[in-house]
């Protein structure tokens, strides 16, 4: 199978992966609640972990908050900032994790910056919004339809500037591109640990820049005669047994990332769409490709774009086909009804595989 | 006197980061469950250090900023008594 959906999730998982997970379920018991060996143990991995992410993205190990997903990690983030009515900024490529949220909360939404590739826009609409009174900005660092890199540095110093918390979705960026919660001075940056950073699914962070409201209470394994969650992190944010296998694995991803550097990473992926790109508008399809793009392209083919997926899996090419969860992402880019087919290549696809993918193509 | 301490903490997080603190300090330390009538709130995790010690493990976790509960000399009938240095 030629793999091109590391969108949804990274796949094949490197060995160590598979291998610090294994051995955490023979070796860890539950971290925080015991002082045998295996207890000790588990808070050795999961510390570890802790601290390999607290390198990664520049911030205290006990900033970094262990989710089941980042959707899990959003919805934290959002809870503690928004309330019904509470006025909210997003871009116009938010994901579902962040739009179904802010509707069941009932938040006053404006959606600022709907051109796709355009840095400019996105910055000007996002200040004319904040200048306007709104209480909260959360956007995505990368749109995880088309690969567009919203300028995150520029729209986290306008909230700084207006004195807005915000929230990054940096489910397509972490691993793939450089993330700094001292830098950005974020709120709170939501990740997977399953995409970018090549652990298994079911994991993901929560980087903090405060203290988060408790979504959830229960067991921590500190404090225990209080009957308030703690009041500090990662405490606060984390009831209940950690995932250790899951988190063992995600460390094991990190220190793979951290080995391969960030910057080579992005750079590979993006050198794949550039190649891809060309060979796409050849055939025929409408293809959305900029500037400031990651390793994610998406084009519309000249069929329905779920009958060409099924075409290419039975060709054994993984892609994924429809609205990719992000219907706001579709309407800004006018592919609401088509969808499109999205190709997302991860950070072993060999570059060599692109003319492969070119014969199948053809063939459609 | 045992001329045996204890460090304590609010979380076995903090006690981990601590614990590397000291081991970058190259500060013998071991990481254990606070003796329960050591814990206000109740559940928590400390480091053992020597006596000898104490002075430069506090100052290391202060250089740091990292927040730590309270330093107990052990005595060697097993009780413990706060100190402040």
């Amino acid at each position: 199978m030629i793999y091109l959906d590391n969108g949804a999730t990274s796949f094949p998982k490197p060995y160590e992966v598979c291998r610090a997970m294994c051995r955490a379920l023979s070796t860890c018991t539950s971290p925080g609640r015991g002082g045998y060996p295996a207890a000790m143990e588990a808070g050795r991995v999961v510390f570890s972990t802790r601290e390999r992410a607290a390198e990664l993205f520049d911030c205290d190990a006990e900033q970094v908050v262990f989710t089941s997903s980042c959707t899990h990690g959003l919805n934290i983030a959002i809870r503690t900032l928004v309330r019904p009515g509470t006025r909210v900024v997003i871009s116009g490529f938010e994901h579902n994790a962040v739009t179904r949220v802010l509707h069941l909360l009932g938040a006053e939404v404006t959606v600022a910056g709907r051109k796709l590739f355009d840095p400019a826009d996105t910055l000007q609409e996002f200040e004319k919004a904040l200048k306007a009174g709104a209480k909260v900005a959360i956007f995505t660092h990368v749109s995880n339809v088309f690969g567009y890199i919203l300028p995150v540095e520029q729209i986290a110093a306008l909230c700084r500037k207006y004195k807005v918390p915000f929230v990054i979705d940096a489910a397509q960026s972490a691993g793939m591109i450089p993330v700094s919660l001292k830098k950005l001075g974020a709120d709170f940056i939501a990740m997977p640990g399953h995409k970018g950073l090549l652990g298994p699914q079911g994991t993901g962070i929560l980087l903090c820049g405060r203290i988060p409201s408790a979504l959830m209470a229960g067991g921590t394994g500190s404090e225990s005669r209080n009957p308030e969650m703690p009041a500090f992190l990662p405490d606060r944010a984390e009831p209940g047994t950690l995932n250790v296998p899951g988190i063992a694995g995600l460390g094991a991803g990190i220190q793979y990332v951290q080995r391969q550097g960030v910057d080579a990473i992005l750079a590979r992926e993006q050198e794949m769409v550039r190649r891809c790109v060309p060979m796409l508008e050849r055939l025929g399809y409408r293809v959305f490709a900029g500037e400031n793009q990651s390793g994610t392209v998406s084009f519309v083919p000249k069929i329905d774009c779920e009958e060409f997926a099924e075409k290419l899996a039975g060709r054994g090419i993984a892609v994924r086909a429809g609205l990719h969860c992000a219907p706001l992402a579709h309407q800004s880019a006018g592919t609401l009804e088509s969808g499109t087919v999205r190709i997302s290549f991860g950070h072993d696809t060999p570059i060599w595989k692109i003319k492969e993918i070119e014969r199948e193509f053809e063939r459609i | 006197m045992k001329n045996e301490w204890l460090i304590t903490f609010r979380s076995v997080t903090y006690a981990q980061r601590g614990e590397r603190i000291l081991q970058r300090g190259k500060i013998p330390c071991r990481l254990q469950r606070t003796p329960k009538h050591l814990t206000e709130r109740g559940c928590g995790y400390c480091l053992q250090i020597r006596g000898l010690d104490a002075p430069e493990a506090v100052m290391a976790l202060r250089r740091e900023r990292l927040d730590y509960g309270k330093l107990y000399a052990l005595k060697e009938d097993g009780s413990t008594e706060e100190r402040v240095l």
